[in-house]
């Protein structure tokens, strides 16, 4: 039955992913941060000018000082009860080890999976790491994941918080390392063809995110006022992530964080967490 | 054709009688065997010409032709095999094969999936008049595996898994009457036209209109039967055409050219395979089998550096199967098999120009239903052609509809059928010999009742 394989695989390729997109509807922002006063004022102010994209006369913005809260169940406590639709903060809340670039610090760590809130996570203001060019706008956005066909809320977010005018670069970087070890395996089975495999295999691998982000550029261009941009390749993934955000100056990087296979964050969003210190995160 | 029947002694006859009905019964047990149908026949061809042989049923003598001072020997099985059958077969499959590449049935394919805008019903219809189509042009094995492929993927789709068996079904039964619609729509066509002398033209228009009516009633059947309705709320309307819209019907289409190219050679390929029907004329010199292999030739142009793919991809195990059949065949000529079982067969032209052709059909139908339907076919056309009936007799017609329809009564009559099951069973629907007959039989009996109806009191 090897042409009734053959047909399937040509209308199983045809029957193409597209976006559904949906207006991105953030009505209520909470601003967290671990100090107070003129500091998160400041804080504060630079958020709402960072993130103007969101502004619209029903949205809501409320912050939460430093004084606000002083552990992690008060911190749930209060996004339970305020049922924000965004949260903005940053690493290492009431903590000093924002100095060692090893983890998210217990705050971020447990906000980010104990809450299905999206969280954007600024550079810290201790480190003065943030790249000259963040933090100010949001006009070059950038969706990235190892999965990006059907991912429709990632890509909403990222349309979301791209400013009119501005650049949407949904990338998808699949993984070379696991493509490199099927082809391994397939290169010790006699019965297949490896070249044809190897050729085969990458063709239709970055066939179906660019299809997808196909489908996107047609809904911007019908509806939206920006600009997407397509990157779609073979890679290490954080290597190439980091390479990718230096080359495009992005202001902001969307990524996910919840994995429904497992309590510990998504295995690509926490060493980009931990790496990326330099540029703010939309961690969804 | 025997150089003396009077020879040959009833023993003789018998004996080659058990050889044709023990190839015939390892062809309905094929797939219990694991062996292609070209070696079975093979098998028996090699035997029945060797035993041919031995005991001087053979004319070997008369196997010499004079070209001029030239003396050419052919061996004995070389003029037994029907060529033009032979070259219909390969260079229509060899054109079909490399046309598909093009990307046009898949286009046709899809596109009606999206005019259909995800709604059942008319996806039914579009599926079942799309079978036909294709099972007319193509080969009814490829027809189903085209549109059966598509309708698995586009109910998983449409979240439609509990129609998938109703649509394959109908879609399996539709290929048979398809193959009903041109003389090349099916081999029991091609052999018993060529034996009759019906012309491709005088097929269609007789066929056709049978054809059309038949398929409108499947439809209706199946829908009734399997519960196909159309979908009730704008709501669900509107769901199920975001969901079809994402096919891409230019998907598979590598070179817009390349697809326009096989466009049009489509329809040329049919308009002058029709036009060979007109006598007094070259293409009808040449025949329908040279019209077939120019057209394949010309498309390969198109693949030239990678032709040799094609020629890997043409069905030899059917083509090999042929040509030992007509071998097979030729023998039990020459042992009087054929004239043995057309005393079987007289009684039925004795029952009348009703009850005859009508018990013709059904005979043919049911024989069919269990067994391949080409050497029943190859078989009752060298019979009924050695009784020099003329080309509207209609026992010619009796044989064509009812190999044809016979196909689908069982899952193993026909190999379009069996390919829907196949596809049934793939997606882990459960459908066992006895639940496929009891499904199919009521289809079965209302087109062979039509086609009695038809061939008698309308052709």
């Amino acid at each position: 039955m090897t042409k009734l394989d053959q047909f399937e695989s040509v209308f199983l390729a045809a029957d193409k992913t597209a976006l559904h997109y949906e207006k991105l509807a953030v009505e209520h922002v909470l601003v967290v941060s671990d100090v107070n006063d003129d500091a998160a004022t400041a804080l504060w102010q630079q958020v709402r000018t960072f993130l103007s994209v969101l502004d619209d006369p029903s949205t809501r913005w409320a912050r939460l000082d430093g004084g606000g809260f002083s552990s992690v169940q008060q911190l749930l406590d209060i996004v339970d009860a305020e049922a924000p639709d965004l949260i903005v903060t940053y690493r290492h809340l009431h903590s000093s080890a924002w100095q060692w670039p090893h983890s998210l610090g217990e705050y971020l760590d447990v906000l980010t999976q104990a809450t299905p809130v999206p969280v954007v996570v600024l550079p810290h203001p201790d480190t003065a790491l943030a790249l000259p060019h963040t933090v100010q706008n949001t006009d070059r956005v950038m969706a990235i994941t190892d999965h990006l066909s059907g991912d429709d809320r990632l890509v909403n977010y990222a349309l979301g918080f791209t400013q009119p005018g501005g650049s949407c670069w949904l990338t998808h970087v699949e993984p070379q390392a696991v493509f490199d070890h099927y082809l391994e395996v397939i290169s010790k089975i006699p019965e297949i063809d490896t070249d044809s495999a190897r050729e085969l295999i990458e063709r239709q691998l970055l066939k179906e995110p660019r299809d997808y982000i196909e489908s996107c550029r047609q809904i911007a261009e019908r509806s939206l006022s920006c600009e997407i941009g397509e990157i779609v390749t073979m890679g290490r993934r954080l290597s190439e992530y980091r390479r990718l955000i230096e080359a495009h100056r992005v202001d902001l990087l969307v990524v996910n964080t919840m994995d429904e296979d497992q309590l510990a964050m998504h295995g690509l969003a926490y060493p980009l967490a931990v790496e990326l210190r330099q540029i703010p995160l939309l961690m969804l | 054709m025997t150089h003396d029947p009077s020879s040959v002694s009833s023993a003789v006859t018998i004996g080659f009688a058990l050889l044709l009905a023990a190839m015939i019964a390892s062809l309905a047990f094929e797939e219990k065997l694991h062996a292609k149908k070209s070696v079975i026949v093979a098998g028996f061809a090699a035997l029945c010409l060797l035993l041919g042989g031995l005991l001087d049923l053979l004319p070997f003598s008369e196997m010499v032709i004079v070209v001029g001072e030239e003396h050419i020997d052919l061996p004995i099985y070389i003029p037994a095999i029907d060529w033009e059958v032979v070259a219909i077969i390969l260079g229509s499959s060899l054109f079909v094969d490399i046309t598909s590449k093009s990307g046009l049935f898949t286009w046709i394919a899809i596109a009606l999936t999206k005019t259909s805008k995800g709604d059942p019903l008319r996806l039914l219809m579009f599926y079942g008049v799309m079978t036909v189509a294709f099972s007319a042009v193509l080969n009814n094995v490829t027809a189903m595996i085209i549109v059966g492929s598509l309708t698995a993927v586009s109910l998983t789709r449409l979240q439609l898994g509990d129609k998938l068996l109703g649509f394959l079904l109908i879609e399996g039964l539709l290929t048979n009457v398809g193959g009903l619609l041109t003389l090349i729509s099916s081999v029991p066509n091609i052999i018993v036209g060529d034996a009759a002398g019906i012309t491709f033209m005088t097929f269609f228009t007789r066929a056709a209109p049978y054809v059309v009516v038949v398929t409108g009633i499947t439809i209706w059947m199946g829908a009734k039967v399997f519960g196909i309705h159309p979908l009730a709320s704008d709501e669900a309307r509107s769901v199920a055409a975001q969901r079809v819209s994402g096919f891409d019907e230019n998907d598979g289409i590598k070179s817009r050219f390349k697809f326009n190219f096989g466009a049009v050679m489509l329809g040329a390929f049919i308009v002058t395979i029709a036009a060979a029907s007109i006598p007094d004329t070259v293409l009808h010199s040449l025949g329908m089998g040279y019209v077939a292999l120019s057209f394949a030739v010309i498309m390969l142009v198109q693949y030239k550096s990678i032709a040799d793919r094609f020629y890997q991809a043409v069905d030899w195990d059917l083509l090999a199967f042929f040509g030992a059949l007509f071998v097979v065949i030729n023998v039990m000529e020459h042992a009087q098999v054929l004239a043995l079982i057309g005393r079987g067969v007289t009684p039925i032209l004795g029952l009348g120009d009703t009850i005859g052709p009508a018990t013709m059909l059904v005979s043919a139908a049911v024989t069919s239903s269990v067994t391949d339907n080409i050497p029943l076919a190859a078989m009752l056309a060298t019979i009924l052609g050695n009784l020099d009936l003329s080309a509207d007799s209609p026992y010619w017609w009796a044989v064509i509809f009812g190999a044809n329809l016979g196909g689908n009564i069982t899952p193993i009559g026909s190999a379009s059928t069996l390919v829907a099951v196949t596809i049934i069973h793939k997606h882990g629907l459960a459908l066992s010999f006895a639940s496929f007959v009891r499904a199919a039989l009521p289809f079965a009996v209302v087109q062979l009742g039509l086609a009695a109806v038809y061939v008698l009191w309308v052709l």
